[in-house]
């Protein structure tokens, strides 16, 4: 039996992603024809319920249901009037009737797609709630990594930075861990909360942090726009500390450490510019591995129906959603 | 007049239950004894089983009225009282316009006299209109009947002003309830900073946000001679400070905790129900067992609801917008005696002493008891009983409760109040 809706990771199992993981690499051999499209998704309809700003998620979303043969339709979310539960539910109502198959949505509120799944019968997918989850984020990352290492189990993927505020550290460290992938985190103590899972060890300087031989770097946004409160000093000071700087780069390279990074990058911050031209930096290929993973998604879900939260799966694909390699 | 037969009588000075009959006569218990004769005209209740304890007491609700009726109004709240066997209440002033005058202070009295079939009392703001700046009216609200004072919703955020509002009030009898937060630290969404904060990805209020003005406010009741309460204790280093201060006897402390506090950790809110949305938080395991040893002991005097209604509408939206608070008066007696009195954590007498004598104490009211002479004030309650919470269950006008349609074990069968029989099941 399928799923309604991808709202975590936290729920998935670990045949649920390696099915997704298997599909994506399907996916993704499509993008060399000339022809990239399938008809999967031919007749249904995608609505793309963005809240919060997003470049790269969006337009990922846009071309994965447009490639399915999807209509997509961006929904237009009236910021001034958004703030408030009851615009929400009105919204969700509208939708409903709509008849839409599939919502893509994005809100700064933990918790609110999820809310929004109950109340519709179509499928619904987190694009990113609050510091919650970015399930699709973490799916893309897991096969970023999995296409360097087949067979991650017991490498180790090191997240830097704004853990506080970061939903793609939380989907991304628990998918990897379902997958074997040992995690640890390093931040500024104001940005990495004490109560973190014990499985995930904390470093409090950098240099710990390497000692500790991870085979993956993976540097965190500066959500600059969202420090309204002060969590450090400046950042200079956090390039200076916790940001991948031109010495750093070169004992990375030295180590034959990839670099990963959900973007958009800050640059000078989170990593200095000669990153972006390292041999190893994955952090194109994840943007590009975006695409198969969001295919893979939207192919998987099933929408209507009155779905039971996480419900078992049978990972049987539906017919016709595999047969696309020639 | 009314003849209750072998009913077990609950005291809040012994753990053991009497059995007797109870024979009441114009609001008065007229007599106790066994196999009481029957008097002519005397309604005869066969109470054989069931508990027989004075009505309870709760120091902390919300009314909502005047400016919220939508959520509760003082007949609702009150037949929501008399639903779940509370006989008086303490209503908060965070109405809309605020408690903060001897007029609206009035207004809100004379309502409670037409509307409530129970007593009820009010609390008055420390600030005018909470905003923790000018005092507000005190003694015009003091010669209405107000002797607790407080901005609860808020903490007086300024020392200062606390302190002057206490030296002040002071000499006229009052006394301080303490909602305690340090809002810069607590943050807006009212979850626990745990665990539970990080796993659901919402910025998480951390106890020690309430720890600090526990601490303060002692001090500062300390410094002006003042009697402070504080109100919904949630944490255990919280429970402790108010142990210490208490221990070293140069400051009157009382504090009060509420059952959900008691019963509920933050990993009940699971994935973001907003039934378990409140402030203080609902937090650890080992918060809710050192609170229910404070308890007790009586570093906690009273259990109180902090019944907060909130329409459905209000409350279905997602956990971040859903505003803070949970129903408590239906549900509080029932509760109780599901999770505490009948596994055997404590006794009946501690629940009389707690939910019905200690408040009405800390407002200087007569306590009510079964004892010969005393008014008419009992609940009749049936331990072999289940009350299901369903909506029509409940007389509150919102039902914003986590025990909404779950069945407990007890049941509220007969509430007594002078001469009426508020409510008989």
């Amino acid at each position: 039996m399928a799923r309604k809706d991808l709202l975590d990771i936290a729920s998935l199992h670990r045949e649920e992603i390696e099915f997704l993981l298997d599909q994506s690499t399907s996916f993704k051999k499509l993008f060399t024809r000339s022809v990239k499209k399938i008809p999967a998704l031919e007749g249904k309809s995608v609505l793309m319920l963005f809240y919060e700003a997003s470049t790269r998620t969006h337009s990922s979303f846009e071309v994965a249901a447009k490639r399915l043969s999807a209509e997509v339709t961006n929904f237009n979310v009236d910021h001034s009037s958004i703030t408030k539960g009851e615009s929400v539910r009105e919204t969700i109502e509208t939708l409903q009737a709509m008849r839409t198959d599939y919502i893509v949505v994005r809100h700064s509120h933990s918790g609110l797609p999820g809310m929004i799944a109950r109340q519709t019968t179509a499928s619904v997918i987190n694009a990113g709630d609050g510091a919650h989850e970015h399930p699709t984020q973490a799916l893309l990352d897991a096969f970023t990594i999995k296409e360097k290492f087949p067979d991650p189990r017991g490498k180790k993927v090191l997240i830097i930075g704004d853990i506080l505020h970061s939903r793609v550290a939380r989907s991304t460290s628990t998918l990897l861990q379902k997958l074997g992938i040992e995690v640890a985190y390093l931040g500024p103590g104001s940005l990495v909360p004490k109560y973190v899972p014990a499985s995930i060890p904390r470093f409090t300087d950098y240099e710990a942090a390497m000692a500790w031989a991870p085979d993956v770097v993976y540097l965190l946004r500066v959500q600059l726009e969202r420090q309204d409160v002060q969590f450090f000093p400046s950042v200079r000071e956090y390039h200076r500390v916790y940001g991948i700087t031109n010495t750093r780069l070169a004992e990375i390279s030295d180590k034959g450490l990839y670099i990963m990074h959900p973007g958009p990058v800050n640059r000078g911050v989170e990593l200095c510019d000669a990153v972006m031209d390292y041999e190893r930096s994955l952090i194109t290929n994840q943007v590009e591995n975006g695409i198969s993973v969001r295919m893979a998604v939207l192919d998987w879900l099933t929408p209507g129906g009155d779905f039971p939260k996480q419900e078992a799966y049978a990972a049987q694909p539906r017919a016709g959603s595999t047969v696309i390699m020639p | 007049m009314l003849l209750l037969q072998n009913a077990r009588i609950a005291s809040e000075n012994s753990p053991v239950l009497l059995e007797s009959d109870v024979l009441i006569v114009e609001g008065k218990i007229q007599a106790i004894g066994s196999n009481l004769a029957i008097p002519e005209g005397a309604r005869v209740i066969d109470a054989r089983g069931r508990i027989l304890m004075p009505g309870m007491f709760d120091a902390h609700v919300h009314f909502r009225a005047p400016g919220f009726e939508n959520k509760e109004t003082i007949t609702t709240g009150s037949e929501a009282a008399i639903n779940g066997g509370i006989t008086g209440v303490v209503m908060m002033p965070n109405t809309r316009p605020a408690l903060d005058s001897a007029t609206a202070v009035a207004t809100v009295l004379e309502n409670a006299r037409d509307r409530a079939r129970i007593p009820v009392y009010t609390s008055g703001c420390v600030t005018k209109n909470r905003e923790g700046k000018e005092l507000a009216e005190i003694e015009g609200m003091r010669e209405l009947g107000v002797k607790m004072l407080t901005d609860d919703g808020d903490t007086t955020a300024d020392p200062a002003v606390l302190l002057r509002a206490m030296q002040y009030a002071t000499e006229f009898g009052m006394f301080f309830a303490s909602h305690c937060e340090v809002p810069e630290l607590a943050g807006p969404r009212a979850l626990n900073e745990g665990v539970m904060s990080y796993r659901l990805g919402i910025k998480g209020s951390p106890a020690c946000a309430e720890e600090i003005i526990i601490d303060r406010d002692i001090r500062l009741a300390r410094a002006a001679g003042a009697h402070v309460h504080i109100q919904h204790v949630s944490s255990k280093l919280g429970m402790e400070t108010i142990r210490w201060w208490k221990s070293r006897g140069d400051v009157k402390v009382t504090a009060e905790v509420a059952p959900h506090h008691l019963l509920f950790t933050d990993e009940h809110i699971g994935d973001y129900d907003t039934n378990y949305k409140m402030n203080p938080p609902l937090r650890t395991q080992a918060d809710c067992d050192a609170l229910l040893e404070g308890l007790k002991e009586g570093v906690l005097d009273l259990i109180a609801t902090d019944h907060a209604p909130h329409t459905p509408f209000e409350k279905a939206q997602d956990f971040i917008s859903a505003p803070n608070g949970i129903t408590g008066l239906d549900t509080a007696l029932v509760s109780l005696y599901h999770h505490f009195v009948a596994p055997g954590k404590f006794g009946w007498d501690l629940v009389v002493k707690r939910y019905s004598a200690e408040p009405r104490r800390l407002m200087g009211l007569p306590v009510a008891a079964i004892e010969v002479g005393q008014p008419a004030d009992c609940v009749l309650f049936d331990t072999d009983a289940e009350t299901t919470f369903t909506k029509d269950f409940m007389k509150s006008k919102s039902q914003n409760t986590p025990f909404i349609d779950q069945t407990l074990k007890g049941s509220v069968d007969l509430v007594v109040l002078g001469t009426e029989v508020l409510l008989e099941r």
